[in-house]
Formats: structure tokens, C-alpha cells, sequence
């Protein structure tokens, strides 16, 4: 943290390497100091805390993957790892640099942002500070971390009885990030939808959690029928970006598509969630 | 000669002699050759497609850490002669003119500009962003359109315009009786899109000058030792004797590493002036950027048909991006002219080509380089069939030419002897149950599933019939016994994944009679090999040729040397397993070592008898012949994402006789997920402003594993053509016809949307706008 305190802006934390090391490759990004965390002991654990699911930064992708302890109290994060990169990248790739690393088609983030996760962020000069998912993604690789800050911990709230959740996403190829992906997650309270909460990436610079439609299922019976305006709510919440990957009128359409499908999927399935 | 031959090698999968240290990470590339003082090159390259150079700046560079040459366009010019670089040199073009690295202006992004040699490519990356350059912005031509405006620049003065060949209206057969006979004629613009080699192994390139003895050795992965010696000795004003090119390993080309290119001349300069090795190897940012792409072309064609799903004639205007250098672009229109019809019964052709220049990578030769006659060719028959409502099978079966009758050519001129498509139609309506497919699509629409089935046929030249054409060429080999009884087989042929290690060796052990362990094929050193290249699907045939026959000769001088050493008639004797022995006395077998001992023993033979055990010979590819055969995809297209999956690909194929099956398989097998990329995932994009916009992996997408679908072969060992030499490449056929065929399922499937394809580039954003779920943009 004091090296960090020292070069700020200069330095560059190093966790699994699987977006710096690219950007190194491509010129892209050039800092003078690059800070290896991968000898710093106490930040690779899983652990319940009051509630929460507490994850260190430097968990693999892999170990968050196999943990039955998060498949059990954070089911959408077990959900989103598979879908993350290829078998090689998550042994490499950790949860905090995932989420420290902002990419607006990633997928922690979005799990991060649907469940109102808490990013630890820890300077040497001030201590720790919890940072709300909702405010921590800024926009494109941009996050409310500081110079001298890292980002040492996310905290996931536990899923509560009856919650069901789907992560869907549509990729050119299997492991590359997704063109559009939504995640939800439905609690269903005497047959009827109590709590919902869908979020959708790759189609802005940030997570996008999709209140209206959220609003839109409360208190609705979870039917197929009962999904077509909260899907469509979902798009016309967005203005996606065109590439060479799709363009925004094909994205805005997968939005539509997948956050029918997530909804489906979710509500089809609390019970072998929970 | 004894023609009997025990053919213990040739027809079975013998485990590549390349495989062991391939798959075990004991493989020797360009990049693994590391030589005392070696340093590292690195080019800046243009960020602009068409802007003047007005300054250059490389003072900073040259005063930078490690550097130890910085070399501009400039600088470059009085120590280069100019002519062809790259598959050009094959071309005879004599316009346009152009630097080896660009002095007046830059024509594409990623246009070399400076050549910084360092004590480390990190070293010489570093200096490469301390070059001041003053561009100008010209006028981009990126598109057709931009390249016919004739108020646009031109991209080389000397060309006057940016089209750089148009021919005449060439006609055959009786063109207007076909269209006056036939009762619809189909209009339509076919494009293919602008795709690329991407070998696992770029670009690698070592130059080492000895000023002592004024000689330069080079390392470079090629498809052609002899052919960069060319380029090299010409812009550099060598003497030929005075380099010697290699090659370790080859990972990959497909038409790539052909010659040299600009950058590998601008690196041997530097290291002529040095005296000192230089190594440059691409990154993968320049690969995708400028080593080379192809594909980008278009056909308007109008194609006369019947009720009966007769088609009668076509009248074609091909258009060709070349991009900005001289590559293969010009030569393309004669050869999809002559190939278009294949075989099937089209009797009238009317052809023109427009050949443009624009401010993108050079079009370079990429497996199967005039496939587009097949897609366009392919595409028409199914829209014919879609117009008429007939199954595109019965269309094919109507049209296909059978063999023993009437046409036994192509209306362009070319023997379609030996040609087997229609077997390969038939074994694949036996493999294939089509009438039970359409049921279950028909039941699986009720159901909102939209499945697709595409055929397509194809013939490749491998090397291409001998009646009616220009010789094939002579493929040169020499062969020799080495002291250990050893058969040495030096080949001009340069693999870079054909297996020629094991193929040349299986045909050589089989044809002398030692075994095929006892063989080794030499490569890829222009001391040593004959002149020679591989390319083109020749290989099989013209290699396998040169391999027979020389063996064949080989085998005759050492019956005879044997027959004096075992006082025998060389008609009782045979060579067996690396023996000489008289047949049927086992006691008198001679080891070939043994005999290579006593015959070089002085005295133990009279005087007048040769006694190298050396034999140089050349093929002249035999009677010739066509490779082909039919295609089958079975496709499921999810109308909701645009995704398409495959549920079967089925390939009846006929190569002739078999030197490896698992060889052959594995080019179909390699040609197929290129065809599945072409059309589902990979793209050499450019923006309208002739910004390149996939020069990485993320925006450039390559099929995996996980994409390419489990591929069903079967084998037509076809009729033979001559006394010997059945063997016929197959290299480039699954390239070729794959993305017809995967076209074809799709438009299938997505026929009940009365869809109708033109393209052959179908990412899912596409396939929803064509099915007319997503506006385009």
C-alpha cells in the first residue's frame, strides 16, 4: 500500500494479469511501477460475514467457481463465473481484479451491481472505505477507486429463501464476452414475485440495472406472459453501443431477449437455487 | 524394372514423422534461432490509410536506448532496387511503383514508415514512438465505390486512376442463344468479404550478413526457400550464390509466406550494412493489420435457367478490392473466369473483371484464392432452386456433368476428366437422408426451430488436367543413399502443415524398398533442395510424382551396383526393408549400408560403372487431374439471437488414391474451420474512412474448437488417370467450398422468412437483419 501511496497514478496493480498484461502487450497502458499482489498474503478467502458473502480480492476466478459456500448463499455469482473467459484465464483471473478492472461486458460487475455488492477500497494513508456496487463502476475501465487505493474485498449479500437466478448471455464464440448478457435474480414470496433484480451488460459503459423493469414484476404472478413488458422496459432503458460485434438496434433487441430468458429461467428455478 | 511394389506406407495413416517434436514443444521456428550479436527489428508503421509524408523525424529514435540503426523510407531507397516483394513476384505486373518502405506518402494503415533495429524489440518499440512523422490526410479509398470515382486520388500516380486492371468482355459459348432459350433469368450482386490468413505462427525473418565472405543467411518462414532468395537477391543487388535461405518449422501459411515482403528486405539492408544478424517478427497486431488479406470481392451475375432447373448460361461482372501493394489481385479474374463453370453443364459464360486499388492491406493468396467462383457458383444454383421451388440437390444431380458423356469440359475450356462430383452427390444422398431432414424441418418449424441444410460441390486444380492446358511444371528431387544405408529426399516443396516429412517418405520407402523410418526428407534450405514451392494443391501429385520416379531411378542404379557386388541378374534381385538380396536366398541380403561401404571400396567394381549413389530427377505431374467432391451441412439458426449451431457437417470428397488418410482428413478437416470463420465469425473490417478496425483477437474472431462441428469424411478413391501417379492434393477444397455450403444451411433455414443471402459474411446481427427481426443500420 505504500508503494501504492508513493507512485499513485504511476503504479499499477497486477492481480491474475488476464486484462493488464494484454493491455502491457498492446502498448495501451505503460505505468512506470507495476505492483505484483500476487505474494500479498490475507487476500484470497471466501468467508460468511454477518449476512454477506465476504470474497478477497485475490480469489481466483476458478476458486469462486468451485466454492459450494457461494453456489449456496450467492448462487448468481456461481452462475456468472462459468461464463467468464475460458478454464485457463478464470485459474488466473481473480474477483477483485475482474471487478478493480471495470469492463463494461464483464461479469462480476453485473453480479456485483444486481445485488447491491460492497467493494472494500484500502488506502495506507486513510484505511479501509466501503463503496457501494451502485457507485463504484464509473464508466468505460473508470471506477470510484482512488489513486492510492485498492480494491481489497467485495462483500455479496446472501440470497434469501425463494430466490431463483439466471445468468444469460450471447457471445459470438463460447468465452469471449458477451455482445449482451443479463443476470437476475427473482425472490418469489407466496407465488408471487417479491423482489427483483436485473441487470444487463455490454450495452453501455457500466452494469446497467434495469429499475423500471424491476418495479414493473413486483407482486406478479412469475408466468411467461407476465415478462414481455419488463424485457422490453429493460431495452428501452438503454442505448447500446454498435461494433463489429453487433450493432446497437441488434443489441438493444438481445436485451430484450435475454432478460426474457433470465426471467424465465429464474423464476422457473428458486427452489434448487436455495 | 520391377514394377511390383509392396505398398506397406502409401494408403495407411502413418503417425507424422513431424508429430513428436510438434506436440511435444521441441518445434524450431524462425523466432527459436538465435545467432551471436543478434539484434531485433521493429517498424513504425502508418496510423493513416492514404496521408503524404511531409517530415520525418527519427533523431529522437536514433539517440535512444539499444539503438543502433534507424532507417526511413528515405535512407532505404539507394540501397534497394526496386521490383516485386511477396506472391507479386509470380504476377508480371510492371505498375504501380512503389518504395520498400513509403517515402512520399503511406497507402494503408499500418504502411511501414521506419525500420528501427535495437538491442531488443523492446528496445526498438520504445524508439518507434519517439519518430516525429508530419502526415497530410488524402482522400481514403476504402470503398468500391470511393476506388471508381475517378475525382478521387489516385493512390499511386503511375496508375493514373485507382482501377488497376479491367479486362475485356471475354465470351463462351453462344451467350445470347442462352438467354434467349432460357425462361427466368436470375439478377444478382454476390460480395464476399475481405477475410485473412492467420497462421499460428506470423511472420519470422533472420538476416545474418558476413562481410568477410560477403554471403547472407537467412531464416524465414516460407512456402518457398528459392522464392525469397529471388526477391532478396534482386531489391538487395546480391549475386544469387551469395544467399542462402532456410526455414525451421513452418506454423502455418496458407499463401501468406510467399517470397519476401518489404519489411524482410528493409531487414536484410540493415543487416548487410551492420554486419550483424537482425531478427524481425511480426506481432499479431501487424499480421491482422498488413501482412496480407483476401477475399474481398463481388460478382454481378445474371444467370439464364429453365423451368426445369436447367441452367443454361451466365453473364458475370467480377469486381476485385486488391488493396493498396501488388499481391495476387490481378490474376484472380482469369482464374475464377476459367474455374466458374466447374462441373456442371453451363453452357454459355460471358465474363469482365475490374480489378481496383484501395488504401487496404494487400490482397495475398489465402487457401483456395479463387474460391469466390465456387460461393458464387454454389450461392446461384440454390437461388435458382429456392426461384423454382426444387430441392438444390435435384438441381445439382440436373446439372452436373456425368462422366464418359457430353460435356467433357468446361465451356471455358478446361478437361473435366476424372471429374467425380456426381459420385460424390450420390454418396452423399447415401450418407444424408434428405427427404427424412425435410421432415423433421417441417416438423421442428411448427415448433419455431428453424434447422437448414446446405450442399455445395466444388473441383480444385491438384495440379489440374493436363489436356488443354500449359504444361504443369516440372517438380524437381534429388534423392541419395547416405552412408548408413539411409535414403535422403530432397525436396523443394516447403510444409508448413501438409506433412510432407511423412507423405514424401511414406511414397519413397514404399517405391525403394527401405523403411519409412530410413527416410529422411530434407527441407527448406536453398543449398541444399531443388527449386520449388508449395502451393496451389500441387503437391500430392507433382511431389508425390517427383518422390515415385525418383525412388523408382534411385532404385535402379543400386539393383544395378548389386548386381555386380552379388553376381546376380538384376531381375532376381530385390531391396527389401533397407536389404539387397537375391530373391529367394535370403543368405545373400546385403544391408544398404554394407553396399554403400563396398561400393565405395576401391577396386571392388570395374571402372565404368557409376557408383553415386545419387539420382536427381523432375515429374511433370503424369496425366494431371482434379480434386472435388460435396459438402453437406446441417444447421439450427436460434431467430431470437441470430446464433447459428451445427447439428452434422458431412464431407464425401475424392482426392484420388490416399497417401495418408489421416493427412487428408486433417486438411479437410482445417479447411472446413477456416469456412466455418469466413462465414460466422472472422472479418478484416474496415470503416468507410479506411480505418482497420479488427487488428486484435478481440474484434478478429477465430474459430475454436468449440466451434468448428464434428466433421464426417468419407473417401471416392476415383478412377485413375495414369499408369502411377493417383495421388491428388487437397489442401485447399474444404476452404473452398465450406462457406458455400454453410450458406447454403443457413439461407435454408431461414427460407420460410422468404430470406434470400448475397453475402457471405452472416455474424448474428445479420442474420437477424436479413431475417427481418432486426432494422439494419
Amino acid at each position: 500500500m505504500a508503494l501504492l501511496a508513493e507512485h499513485g497514478d504511476d503504479a499499477k496493480l497486477l492481480a491474475g494479469g488476464q486484462s493488464l498484461v494484454p493491455l502491457l502487450a498492446l502498448r495501451l497502458a505503460s505505468p512506470s511501477v507495476l505492483i505484483d499482489l500476487g505474494s500479498v498474503p490475507g487476500l484470497d478467502y471466501i468467508r460468511g460475514d454477518d449476512g454477506h458473502l465476504a470474497i478477497g480480492a485475490m480469489t481466483r476466478e476458478r476458486t469462486v467457481e468451485r466454492s459450494d459456500l457461494v453456489k449456496s448463499s450467492v448462487p448468481l455469482l456461481s452462475e456468472a463465473m462459468p461464463l467468464i473467459g475460458h478454464l485457463a484465464i478464470r485459474n488466473r483471473g481473480t474477483l477483485g481484479g475482474s471487478t478493480a478492472h471495470a469492463d463494461p461486458s464483464a461479469e462480476i460487475p453485473a453480479v456485483a451491481v444486481a445485488l447491491d455488492a460492497q467493494v472494500t477500497a484500502t488506502s495506507s494513508k486513510r484505511g479501509e472505505r466501503t463503496i457501494p456496487a451502485s457507485q463504484f463502476f464509473q464508466g468505460f475501465f473508470t471506477t470510484a477507486l482512488e489513486p492510492d487505493e485498492a480494491l481489497t474485498q467485495v462483500r455479496f449479500p446472501v440470497a434469501g429463501p425463494g430466490t431463483g437466478v439466471a445468468f444469460e448471455e450471447a457471445t459470438r464464440r463460447h468465452g469471449d464476452f458477451a455482445m449482451v448478457a443479463a443476470a437476475a435474480a427473482v425472490r418469489i414470496d407466496d407465488g408471487r414475485i417479491g423482489d427483483a433484480r436485473i441487470v444487463t451488460i455490454g450495452v453501455s459503459d457500466v452494469p446497467v440495472r434495469c429499475r423500471e423493469a424491476e418495479q414493473a414484476l413486483i407482486g406478479v404472478e412469475p408466468l411467461a406472459s407476465a415478462f414481455e413488458e419488463p424485457s422490453s422496459l429493460a431495452a428501452s432503458a438503454c442505448d447500446p453501443p454498435s461494433d463489429l460485434h453487433g450493432t446497437s438496434a441488434y443489441r438493444k433487441h438481445l436485451i430484450r431477449v435475454l432478460v426474457r430468458r433470465a426471467l424465465e429461467k429464474s423464476t422457473r428455478r428458486p427452489k434448487e437455487q436455495t | 524394372m520391377s514394377t511390383e511394389v509392396a505398398q506397406r506406407y502409401v494408403g495407411a495413416s502413418v503417425a507424422r514423422s513431424e508429430d513428436p517434436r510438434i506436440l511435444t514443444g521441441g518445434g524450431k521456428y524462425v523466432d527459436d534461432v538465435k545467432l551471436p550479436g543478434m539484434l531485433h527489428a521493429a517498424f513504425l508503421r502508418s496510423p493513416f490509410p492514404h496521408a503524404k509524408i511531409v517530415s520525418i523525424d527519427a533523431s529522437a529514435a536514433r539517440e535512444a536506448e539499444g539503438v543502433v540503426l534507424v532507417y526511413t523510407g528515405e535512407d532505404l531507397e539507394a540501397m534497394i532496387r526496386p521490383g516485386p516483394y511477396g506472391i507479386s513476384l509470380m504476377m508480371n505486373q510492371d505498375k504501380p511503383a512503389f518504395s520498400c518502405l513509403a517515402t512520399d506518402k503511406v497507402r494503408l494503415v499500418g504502411d511501414p514508415v521506419a525500420l528501427v533495429v535495437a538491442e531488443s524489440r523492446y528496445l526498438a518499440e520504445d524508439a518507434i514512438e519517439l519518430i516525429d512523422v508530419d502526415y497530410e490526410d488524402l482522400a481514403p479509398i476504402a470503398t468500391y465505390e470511393q476506388a471508381l470515382d475517378p475525382t478521387n486520388p489516385p493512390i499511386f500516380e503511375d496508375l493514373g486512376s485507382n482501377v488497376l486492371a479491367e479486362s475485356d468482355l471475354h465470351t463462351h459459348g453462344d451467350v445470347e442463344g442462352a438467354f434467349a432459350r432460357a425462361d427466368h433469368v436470375l439478377s444478382v450482386r454476390i460480395n464476399q468479404h475481405r477475410h485473412q490468413n492467420v497462421p499460428m505462427e506470423t511472420r519470422g525473418f533472420l538476416a545474418s550478413y558476413d562481410r568477410e565472405a560477403d554471403h547472407l543467411l537467412v531464416w524465414s518462414a516460407n512456402q518457398g526457400v528459392h522464392l525469397a532468395l529471388h526477391i532478396l537477391a534482386g531489391r538487395l543487388g546480391l549475386s544469387p550464390e551469395k544467399i542462402r535461405v532456410r526455414t525451421a518449422d513452418v506454423g502455418g501459411s496458407f499463401g501468406l509466406k510467399i517470397g519476401a515482403t518489404r519489411e524482410e528486405v528493409a531487414v536484410a539492408a540493415a543487416s548487410m550494412a551492420l554486419g550483424r544478424p537482425v531478427k524481425y517478427i511480426e506481432d499479431r497486431y501487424e499480421n491482422l493489420m498488413a501482412s496480407g488479406q483476401a477475399r474481398e470481392e463481388y460478382l454481378d451475375v445474371e444467370a439464364a435457367y429453365s423451368d426445369d432447373g436447367d441452367i443454361l448460361g451466365m453473364k458475370v461482372h467480377m469486381v476485385v478490392d486488391a488493396g493498396a501493394y501488388p499481391g495476387m489481385a490481378a490474376a484472380l479474374p482469369t482464374m475464377v473466369e476459367g474455374m466458374l463453370p466447374s462441373a456442371y453443364r453451363i453452357g454459355a459464360l460471358e465474363f469482365r473483371s475490374t480489378v481496383l486499388v484501395t488504401n487496404k492491406a494487400t490482397y495475398v493468396a489465402y487457401r483456395g484464392p479463387w474460391a469466390v467462383e465456387t460461393f458464387v457458383r454454389e450461392r446461384v444454383v440454390d437461388l435458382v432452386a429456392r426461384e423454382l421451388g426444387m430441392e438444390p440437390f435435384e438441381i445439382r444431380m440436373r446439372n452436373v456433368v456425368t462422366r464418359g458423356e457430353e460435356p467433357t469440359s468446361m465451356i471455358t475450356g478446361r478437361s473435366l476428366d476424372g471429374v467425380t462430383v456426381r459420385e460424390s452427390l450420390e454418396r452423399m444422398a447415401e450418407t444424408v437422408d434428405i427427404p427424412a431432414f425435410r421432415r423433421r424441418q417441417e416438423a421442428a418449424r411448427a415448433e419455431g426451430r428453424y434447422l437448414g441444410l446446405g450442399i455445395a460441390s466444388y473441383i480444385e486444380a491438384a495440379p489440374g488436367p493436363r489436356a488443354g492446358q500449359s504444361p504443369l511444371g516440372l517438380e524437381q528431387m534429388r534423392m541419395e543413399l547416405d552412408g548408413d544405408g539411409k535414403l535422403l529426399v530432397y525436396t523443394g516443396q516447403m510444409p508448413h502443415g501438409q506433412s510432407h516429412e511423412t507423405t514424401l517418405a511414406q511414397i519413397a520407402a514404399d517405391e525403394f524398398g527401405v523403411r519409412f523410418e530410413d527416410v529422411r526428407v530434407v527441407v527448406g534450405d536453398s543449398d541444399l533442395v531443388p527449386p520449388g514451392f508449395t502451393g496451389g494443391s500441387r503437391s500430392a501429385t507433382m511431389a508425390g510424382g517427383a518422390a515415385l520416379t525418383t525412388a523408382r531411378a534411385l532404385r535402379a542404379k543400386v539393383l544395378e551396383l548389386g548386381a555386380h557386388l552379388l553376381e546376380a541378374n538384376v531381375s532376381d534381385l530385390r531391396i527389401e526393408d533397407g536389404a539387397i538380396s537375391v530373391a529367394g536366398v535370403p543368405s545373400s541380403a546385403m544391408g544398404l549400408a554394407e553396399l554403400v561401404a563396398a561400393v565405395q571400396e576401391p577396386g571392388r567394381l570395374p571402372e565404368e560403372v557409376d557408383t553415386e549413389l545419387k539420382v536427381a530427377n523432375s515429374y511433370d505431374g503424369g496425366a494431371g487431374g482434379w480434386s472435388g467432391g460435396t459438402h453437406c451441412a446441417i444447421v439450427e439458426v436460434d431467430v431470437e439471437t441470430g446464433l447459428v449451431t451445427f447439428e452434422r457437417y458431412v464431407v464425401t470428397e475424392d482426392c484420388g488414391k490416399l497417401i495418408n488418410p489421416a493427412v487428408v482428413d486433417g486438411q479437410v478437416r482445417g479447411g472446413v474451420a477456416q469456412g466455418v470463420g469466413a462465414v460466422l465469425l472472422e472479418r478484416a473490417a474496415y470503416d468507410e474512412r479506411g480505418n482497420f478496425l479488427a487488428a486484435t483477437f478481440m474484434d478478429y474472431l477465430m474459430p475454436t474448437t468449440m466451434d468448428v462441428p464434428n466433421i464426417e469424411i468419407s473417401h471416392l478413391e476415383t478412377i485413375p488417370l495414369d499408369p502411377d501417379v493417383n495421388f491428388r492434393g487437397i489442401g485447399e477444397g474444404g476452404m473452398i467450398v465450406a462457406p458455400a455450403t454453410i450458406v447454403n444451411a443457413i439461407e435454408d433455414a431461414l427460407a420460410p422468412l422468404g430470406v434470400r443471402i448475397h453475402e457471405q459474411h452472416l455474424p448474428p446481427a445479420r442474420i437477424l437483419e436479413l431475417a427481418g427481426v432486426v432494422e439494419p443500420e
